[in-house]
């Protein structure tokens, strides 16, 4: 409470007041308009050029001729100021409007360089925070494009998944159709692989001509021979035989060891399945019996036997999960099994019903009634001698299938 | 001497919007890249004639908005009309379009404005879609996108808020 109170303001000195005037004008444009109250311009002075008013002309409406003051005039409160204004190109001012009298001044102090200054601070603040809003809006698009990326992820793993399965399917299916080209003439196999025609594999049942045949003696023979003279052996008979199989379009069924069964009528259909097994026999009697004297030559009696039978048999893939092959089943291809047991070497026995069927392109000779295991009533069966007169009629199969 | 009409339009809108560069597009025909941002005002006149009359049109270029710094509504005094601008690639300016907007209106009335999305050639950018225009328009707001940089929708935005301006 002691302490003295603040200096009065004192007016101050002349030199002073003259520096201060010296320092506030210094290297800035000032220039000034009095108007008087009908706004008519009354007077001008001090750098008007800066501003480019130097064309002003008293005694006309100023706001014509100073178009920054459109709307501001006349004044609704003074002293009234409106700062940094770009008045021309490069050239800042703040704008002090006062009234005095009835008069309006406007003074303009230019404040270029105060502009400049804080033009260059609001620019780095405004550049930053650019930046930052253009980073963030690539963040949340990055985020976008990897959500993005990731969907797509899924669905690639789940198009593998698929395609795994289907190239497992087609595997499977191409394993199928292999299997069945083992069992049929190449052409055959490769018409129904192109027609891609799964329902052949159902099993349905179909009337067949089945042939069996297998060697006499082999089983001596191999139990005395060396192995590789066994298996040359068998070479050699599989060579003569598959392909006279093809040429008939016989459906191969097994081939086990010397013994192989071979069918007719599916599953390619065709109309003489019964005259054709008879021929593919005779063909097969010839091949063998060439072989035959070979071996014979050689130390070793091998013979070969024939049976065919005609019938109802079921047919399709047979067998069980992982192992299944396209077979037939039933009382004929027993039948033909075992009158293919009961022949004698060079012998192709046929049941009555082949019997009659062929009568008239092969020399029978009857051979009277055989009594067969699994059946209970004894069979009329004949032997086949030969093919009457070159007969070589074969109707060769349509690429159809039933 | 007739005097030729004269109205004062003022640039609203957040920073970086590109009212310096509508302006400098409608009165110059030129566009630049490089931004330099406005600080206070700049003046600018552009004689604009419609139908048989030459208005000119005084227009105070203001400095952008940001969240700090709030609008100097003194510039505003005396303004016959105002153009709102926006960045259609920023959509945080759009809000700030319809705040001042509000601000203006609480200050000096109902004045004509028009509303100018810029940076319409951005299209990679651009987040307005033609349902939000639609649905301001329906909000009875004078709504327009337009590019500084190629000049679309420029002239016909100012043109048209002169003519309502003088009604
Ligand atoms: N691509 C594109 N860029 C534009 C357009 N208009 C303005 N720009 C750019 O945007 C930036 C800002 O433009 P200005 O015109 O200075 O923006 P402003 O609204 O005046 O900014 P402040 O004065 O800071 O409020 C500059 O780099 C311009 O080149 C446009 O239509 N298209
Ligand atoms: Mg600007």
């Amino acid at each position: 409470m002691d302490s003295p109170p603040p200096p009065a303001s004192a007016p101050l000195p002349a030199q002073v007041l003259e520096r201060l005037r010296t320092l506030l004008l210094a290297d800035r444009a000032v220039a000034w308009l009095r108007m008087d109250e009908a706004l008519l311009l009354a007077a001008a002075g001090g750098d008007l050029g800066a501003y480019g008013l130097d064309a002003l002309e008293p005694g006309k409406p100023v706001v014509e001729q100073v178009h920054l003051l459109e709307g501001l005039l006349p004044l609704v409160e003074s002293p009234y100021f409106v700062p940094s204004v770009e008045v021309i190109k490069g050239r800042v001012a703040d704008l002090h409007f006062w009234l005095d009298g009835g008069e309006t001044w406007l003074v303009l102090l230019e404040v270029t360089s105060e502009r400049d200054m804080a033009r260059r601070l609001q620019q780095k603040a405004y550049d930053m925070t650019l930046l930052q809003e253009r980073e963030a809006a690539l963040n949340r698009q990055l985020e976008a494009a990897r959500r993005e990326l990731e969907a797509a992820h899924e669905e690639v793993k789940r198009w593998n998944r698929t395609l795994e399965e289907r190239v497992a399917a087609q595997v499977a299916e191409l394993e199928r159709m292999n299997k069945l080209k083992r069992f049929l003439a190449p052409s055959i196999a490769e018409m129904l692989m192109s027609s891609g025609d799964e329902n052949i594999l159902k099993r349905h049942r179909r009337d067949i001509a089945t042939l069996f045949c297998d060697l006499r003696g082999f089983t001596a023979f191999s139990e005395n021979a060396e192995p590789e003279e066994v298996s040359e052996l068998l070479q050699d008979y599989h060579a003569a035989l598959v392909p006279l199989i093809q040429a008939y379009e016989g459906t191969l069924d097994r081939f086990v060891g010397d013994g192989l069964m071979v069918f007719f009528n599916d599953p390619v259909p065709c109309p003489d399945s019964t005259e054709r097994a008879v021929r593919l026999a005779v063909a097969m009697r010839e091949a063998v019996a060439a072989l035959a004297a070979a071996w014979r030559k050689r130390g070793h009696q091998v013979g070969f036997g024939i049976g065919i039978a005609q019938g109802f048999a079921t047919l399709g893939q047979i067998g069980f999960e992982g192992r299944f092959d396209y077979s037939a089943i039933g009382t004929v291809v027993n039948t033909a099994a075992r009158l293919c047991e009961q022949a004698k070497d060079g012998q192709i026995l046929v049941t009555s019903r082949v019997a009659t069927v062929v009568a008239e392109m092969a020399e029978l000779a009857d051979i009277g009634m055989l009594t067969v295991k699994g059946l209970s009533r004894p069979l009329a069966v004949s032997n086949v001698l030969g093919l009457k007169g070159g007969d070589q009629k074969v109707v060769w199969l349509g690429r159809q299938t039933h | 001497m007739t005097m030729a009409v004269q109205k004062k339009i003022c640039m609203l809108g957040g920073f970086s919007v590109g009212k310096t560069s509508l302006v400098k597009r409608y009165v110059e025909s030129v566009f630049s890249e490089t931004y330099l941002t406005t600080v206070g005002v700049k003046i600018d006149k552009k004689a604009v004639v419609l139908g048989d009359k030459t208005v000119n049109l005084i227009l105070w270029d203001l400095a952008g908005e940001d969240d700090m710094s709030s609008l100097r509504l003194s510039y505003m005094r005396g303004a016959a009309g105002y153009m709102l601008v926006a960045d259609g690639t920023r959509p945080a300016t759009l809000e700030m379009a319809l705040s001042l907007r509000k601000r203006v209106e609480a200050e000096y009335g109902q004045l004509p404005f028009a509303l100018l999305i810029n940076k319409k050639d951005l299209t990679e950018q651009w987040t307005v879609t033609d349902a939000d225009l639609g649905k301001l328009r329906g909000d009875g707001w004078w709504v327009q996108s337009s590019s500084a940089r190629t000049g679309e929708g420029v002239d016909d935005a100012f043109a048209d808020l002169a003519t309502r301006i003088l009604g």
